[in-house]
């Protein structure tokens, strides 16, 4: 949970960005990507909302799919493209400096999938949708949509402790950086109002973390 | 939850205070209403929505971090991407029959209006720099005189932004001599308040035009009152020269902050980091940016005067009326002594007559 906030600090950094990230995560933020980087197959076109210095992008190449990515952050861009050159990963990777505002420019019916870590909970609630809304328009009808993030307990129990550890690890973030992350209350329930039907779902680090796959409804 | 955020905004401007990102209504906003664009500071939120009683009209709060208009543009956390998102986003586009955006004119080096206007196909117009003419803007049918165009540092405003920015230095100092110098809490207390007192309210009084001259000239009559009171008083002129030294430290202090606080004098604190080698703090970059290099003299505006095609955004946005309207109709350079580098003409200028060049070091 640490790690989550932590990034807010880090994003000021790009260019030591995933070493740190990793460090104070303690090799979770990779996992994580790792994790989702293993729902895609071969020759999947995916979009990456957020795609940051673009670590889980070249991980999805690695496994055979052709990415686009997206990011709002230019220094992080900046890095993106040194990794697509160092990489050699022309051809297969395309960056784009935009945020989710700009996604009402993607093509309809393009992706094989769609993917977004640690980025949904950055976004106010009308972004949020928005996005997810967006997502859906650009995935092909049975197309997946592949979440990694924060997200509110299930059980009150568990929000209290989340919330118990959270408080001082935001505060201390917000008087370092600024800046703060907001878990997403009803992830699924957005998921569904976008068009994307609930798949799968896995929990971890006390319930406060989550991998959702959803797929799009195949035409009306 | 309300009060103690507002106070949190007055008393501790230099952390941010962000409030729900989205479309809010004032009034009963039907789908003729004007659609106007803020910051997300909880504080400036407030205000507006105070300013526009009895006004039917859309606001979009766009994202800035947590920070107001001014301070979020210069550090682009309110910028283009911040006004496109919130438009698209929003969903005010279901909601009014027009597409006719009004921005804050303070946001200016922030946010690209060609850029807005490309990317979500809505026009966009500058409101007036203040608040409180924004009912009067709205009644003359969107139309702005040069007073609306200013920026202005009165001494509400200097009160305002100086409380905001100093308050929490303050509050630190007081809590530095509470710990380590008990006997003088006291006379900090008073002593610091009476200094921020002058120096806000005094301020277009004292001689110089930068917040750092103005101060030097109170702490020369009050270093010439030191030597003073060391020849004149005995033991007990310790007290006062305690004071005096205080009231000194504290004034340069001030001043040196007072051309950050206001859009319409140069920041000398910015530049001064700089220079220091002080690059950044947090999140808040100092060297290396467009705006401490033309403060700092490494950069300066040129004005192409054959590539101005005359659309007059430098003119609408500048909040000093650095730019003026030439006899053919192109802007002409008129005050460049009044320009405070905050980058608004440079960002809006599409056709890039005006831009920021390295000078010989």
């Amino acid at each position: 949970m640490f790690s989550y906030v932590f990034m807010k600090i880090l994003e000021g950094r790009p260019k030591s960005y995933d070493r740190w990230m990793d460090r104070v995560s303690r090799g979770r933020v990779r996992e994580i990507k790792e994790a989702v980087a293993a729902e895609i197959k071969p020759g999947d076109r995916v979009l990456e909302i957020g795609c940051g210095t673009g670590e889980l992008s070249s991980m999805m190449i690695a496994r055979g799919a052709a990415v686009d990515g997206f990011d709002l952050n230019p220094a992080m861009l900046e890095v993106a493209e040194e990794r697509l050159r160092t990489e050699g990963l022309e051809g297969r990777l395309s960056l784009l400096a935009m945020g989710v505002g700009g996604m009402d420019g993607l093509q309809t019916d393009l992706y094989d999938a769609v993917v977004s870590t640690l980025v949904l909970s950055e976004l106010s609630d009308d972004e949020r949708r928005f996005a997810l809304r967006q997502a859906s328009r650009a995935l092909k009808p049975g197309g997946r949509l592949i979440i990694a993030d924060e997200v509110v307990p299930r059980t009150r129990g568990r929000r209290i402790l989340h919330a118990l550890v959270r408080i001082p690890v935001t505060v201390a973030t917000y008087l370092v950086s600024r800046a703060a992350t907001r878990p997403i209350q009803d992830l699924v329930g957005d998921m569904a109002e976008a068009g994307i039907s609930f798949g799968s779902e896995k929990r971890s680090h006390a319930d406060a973390f989550t991998l959702v796959v959803g797929r799009k409804e195949s035409g009306p | 939850m309300s009060f103690p955020k507002t106070l949190w905004g007055l008393l501790f401007r230099l952390f941010p205070c962000p409030t729900n990102l989205g479309l809010r209504r004032i009034g009963n906003p039907g789908p003729e209403s004007p659609v106007l664009v803020t910051c997300n500071f909880d504080l400036t939120v407030k205000r507006l929505t105070r300013a526009l009683r009895g006004v039917d009209a859309w606001l979009l709060v766009a994202q800035s971090k947590g920070v107001n208009v001014w301070c979020a543009a210069g550090a682009e956390a309110f910028n283009t991407a911040s006004v496109v998102s919130v438009v698209k986003t929003s969903g005010i586009a279901g909601q009014v029959d027009h597409r006719k955006l009004i921005l804050p004119p303070l946001g200016a080096p922030g946010i690209c209006a060609e850029e807005v206007e490309r990317e979500t196909g809505w026009s966009t117009h500058w409101g007036p720099v203040r608040a409180g003419d924004l009912r009067r803007y709205l009644e003359i049918g969107c139309r702005r005189d040069d007073a609306m165009k200013r920026a202005t540092y009165g001494w509400q405003e200097r009160l305002d932004t100086g409380l905001g920015s100093l308050f929490g230095f303050y509050f630190l100092g007081a809590v530095g001599f509470a710990l380590f110098g008990r006997p003088l809490l006291l006379d900090y207390l008073v002593v610091g308040a009476a200094c921020f007192a002058a120096v806000m309210l005094l301020a277009p009084r004292l001689p110089g035009r930068r917040g750092i001259t103005k101060v030097l000239f109170l702490d020369v009559l009050l270093g010439i009152a030191l030597i003073a009171t060391g020849l004149l008083l005995d033991d007990g002129g310790q007290h006062v020269r305690a004071d005096l030294i205080i009231a000194i430290i504290a004034l340069l202090f001030f001043g040196s902050e007072l051309g950050g606080l206001s859009s319409t004098m140069r920041s000398d604190l910015d530049p001064l980091l700089a220079r220091l080698g002080i690059g950044a703090l947090g999140n808040a970059a100092f060297a290396g940016t467009i705006r401490t290099e033309l403060l700092n003299g490494e950069r300066k505006l040129r004005y192409d005067r054959e590539a101005c095609v005359a659309c007059h955004s430098c003119i609408e946005v500048c909040p000093r009326g650095v730019w003026v309207e030439g006899e053919d109709g192109r802007a002409e350079f008129a005050r460049p002594e009044a320009c405070t580098a905050c980058r608004a003409c440079l960002v809006q200028c599409g056709p890039e007559a005006i831009k920021a060049v390295v000078t010989v070091k």
